[in-house]
């Protein structure tokens, strides 16, 4: 699957995309609400939403809570579906596909970095980067190599084999980093990654984000509440009340 | 690293919990194991009963007794080899009230040749034959009370009352399974002589031995028809059958038994299906992450599943690891030598132990089987919405 990924990647013709140049859409998303059911009360998280990303971009996402910034972003990374509208992430259109092919599609697509607290605590560092390339037909030996490549991207090869809870919270965000890019995906989400680090953490993992963006040419949608976080990225949306401004 | 890593390290994440689980599984095992070793030593004595032979009775009853003209009356039956006389005498030794032990009167060189499993020395097998006050003894009963070939021992009649001279010719062993060792066979004619009016000459049972044990249950037929017409009727059935008849006494007992080894396996499945239940429930959130990178939900049953089986496959390490030195090494001995006319034979089968180990398993599965359903329907982005 990585494989294919690299085959496309028009890193040749898009050089300088990485560099905040925008290249084609990689996400596009047209007309998409998202409604909850409580009861009888209807819940319009989403409504008529548009969006288009470009490929190579550092999108942040920011708004109040309870805004729908979560919603949206597990809609783009295919772990939800829309309840209207159409959504095109990286050639694929999500709506159409079933469950199956959205997890095989997520696995080789999207690379995932939750809040925090998302590490198979059982495993080691280098263990828990592993993980998404049991999924894939990789021999044992040459997944090895790829999560310890990983861990070296971002700086952790000398704790691969601490547990989690032998790590300090940044450094589990950057375990965290390594298994989202092991798979060499696309796109990157990430949903408040620094929403639990001290400032000098949260930096760390913002450089290594910019890093992936800039070095990797690595598309990637942050939720942040965090203003400085927002800086970073090459384009600022706000999310109010389920729509963009 | 591979997909069953993940299952057996989550085993070993609440040591504890893990340890307790695999401790009850194993006891319940231990209670399964002995339990079944009771049930197939009662019938093993019935599986160790001898094909070629056939034993006739009073068809009312085996107190009631036979004419000692009947032996050789079974011996004209075509396909009967040779027919023997028993007498079920009863004695006790008065220096060892509480041990039982049968004491049996037969025909010594009918017996011997009926029952051709038995082995002595030659020299005391001629003792015997010769001495009309001569024993043989089962090596396992002369054992325990100390009796060596030469003694001269008393035994108390409680049938045909009265004290009772015996020289021990000789201690016996056998060949097969099929007989007892713990019994005192001894001279019918010793025993005869001493008796009077309707009590002589008679008979409890006899046991024939056939050319052909196919057809055990037509020479069966063939004595019967044979007494059809005369005072006292017999009933004649294959060795096998009489010991099952015996069995058949204490089946309400046996049924019980198996009925204690299922609720014990029930409460297995329960406590499986308890720590199962409890790791899936604490671990919503690391399913979420799972399913999110794009593993399946066939992917979250067999993590599931697979936790349940190593559990179920620990606790039959332990608890044949427990079972089987318990009843090598004491029990088993200790019951077949106190106990030997019950449970000749008081071991584990190896079948006993692989069924242990399967169930274990597979009950695991069983136990495992709603959680495992529940996590893999677990919707991606509410379970990582639960943190912790
Ligand atoms: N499964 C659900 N059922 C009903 N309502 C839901 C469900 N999931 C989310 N919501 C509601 O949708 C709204 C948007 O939730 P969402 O998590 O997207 O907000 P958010 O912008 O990420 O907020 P925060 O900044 O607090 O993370 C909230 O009002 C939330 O209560
Ligand atoms: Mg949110």
């Amino acid at each position: 699957m990585s494989d294919d990924a690299k085959d496309e990647a028009p890193s040749d013709e898009e050089s300088g995309s990485g560099n905040g140049s925008a290249g084609p859409p990689i996400i596009e998303l047209k007309g998409i609400g998202k409604t909850y059911y409580r009861g009888k009360e209807r819940l319009d998280v989403l409504k008529d939403l548009d969006l288009t990303i470009a490929e190579g971009s550092f999108e942040a996402l920011m708004g109040p809570s309870g805004s729908g910034k979560s919603t949206l972003l597990n809609l783009i990374a295919g772990l939800d579906t829309a309840s209207t509208g159409t959504i095109r992430v990286a050639g694929a259109d999500l709506n159409a596909m079933s469950d199956g092919e959205r997890a095989k599609w997520r696995a080789s697509t999207i690379g995932f970095v939750f809040q925090t607290y998302n590490l198979m605590p059982v495993l080691t560092a280098l263990e828990n980067v592993e993980l998404p390339l049991l999924l894939t037909n990789l021999g044992s030996a040459e997944r090895k190599t790829r999560a310890k490549t990983a861990l070296k991207v971002v700086g952790l090869e000398d704790r691969m084999d601490h547990h989690p809870r032998q790590l300090s919270g940044g450094q589990e965000q950057r375990v965290t980093i390594a298994r989202a890019i092991v798979t060499d995906p696309k796109i990157i989400v990430a949903d408040e990654p620094t929403g639990d680090l001290d400032r000098e953490n949260a930096d760390e993992i913002l450089n290594l984000l910019d890093k992936l963006n800039q070095e990797f040419n690595k598309t990637i949608v942050m939720v942040t509440h965090d203003p400085a976080a927002a800086d970073r990225a090459t384009q600022l949306r706000q999310l109010d009340k389920g729509a963009l401004k | 690293m591979n997909l069953g890593t993940l299952a057996v390290k989550n085993v070993l994440r609440n040591k504890t919990r893990t340890i307790m689980t695999v401790v009850a599984v194993a006891v319940a095992l231990v209670a399964f194991i002995l339990l079944q070793t009771v049930l197939t030593a009662w019938t093993a004595a019935a599986d160790a009963a001898a094909k070629d032979r056939i034993a006739s009775r009073h068809k009312v009853s085996w107190v009631m007794s036979l004419p000692l003209k009947y032996v050789s009356d079974i011996e004209q039956v075509p396909g009967v080899q040779k027919a023997a006389p028993f007498v079920w005498f009863g004695g006790k030794d008065p220096n060892h009230e509480d041990e039982f032990f049968a004491t049996i009167a037969v025909d010594p060189p009918k017996f011997l040749e009926v029952y051709d499993e038995i082995q002595v020395e030659p020299a005391e097998r001629e003792e015997w034959l010769q001495n009309r006050r001569g024993a043989l003894v089962g090596d396992v009963i002369a054992k325990k009370l100390g009796w060596k070939v030469g003694d001269k021992v008393t035994i108390v009649g409680q049938i045909y009352g009265g004290d009772w001279e015996f020289h021990v010719s000789g201690i016996y062993t056998a060949k097969r399974r099929s007989v007892d060792r713990s019994t005192l066979w001894f001279h019918w004619d010793y025993l005869n002589e001493s008796l009077s009016g309707r009590r002589k000459d008679q008979v409890g049972w006899i046991v024939a031995r056939i050319d052909d044990p196919g057809r055990s249950a037509e020479i069966s037929k063939a004595i019967d028809a044979k007494f059809e017409e005369r005072d006292i009727q017999t009933l004649t059935m294959s060795e096998r059958a009489l010991q099952t008849s015996f069995l058949g006494m204490v089946s309400a007992v046996l049924k019980a038994l198996n009925v204690v080894s299922f609720v014990i396996l029930l409460i297995m499945v329960l406590i499986l299906g308890n720590t199962v239940a409890m790791g899936v429930r604490e671990r919503t959130n690391e399913y979420g992450v799972l399913r999110a990178i794009g593993f399946m939900p066939k992917h979250i049953v067999a993590f599931v599943l697979g936790e349940a089986v190593t559990i179920g496959a620990l606790g039959a390490i332990v608890g044949i690891a427990l079972s089987y030195p318990m009843v090598e090494r004491g029990l088993g001995r200790f019951i077949e030598e106190n106990m030997g006319s019950y449970f000749p034979y008081f071991r584990i089968a190896p079948s006993t132990l692989v069924t242990a180990a399967v169930l274990a398993m597979a009950l695991g599965l069983v136990a495992a089987a709603i959680p495992a359903f529940r996590a893999s329907k677990l919707d991606v982005v509410d379970s990582l919405r639960r943190v912790g």
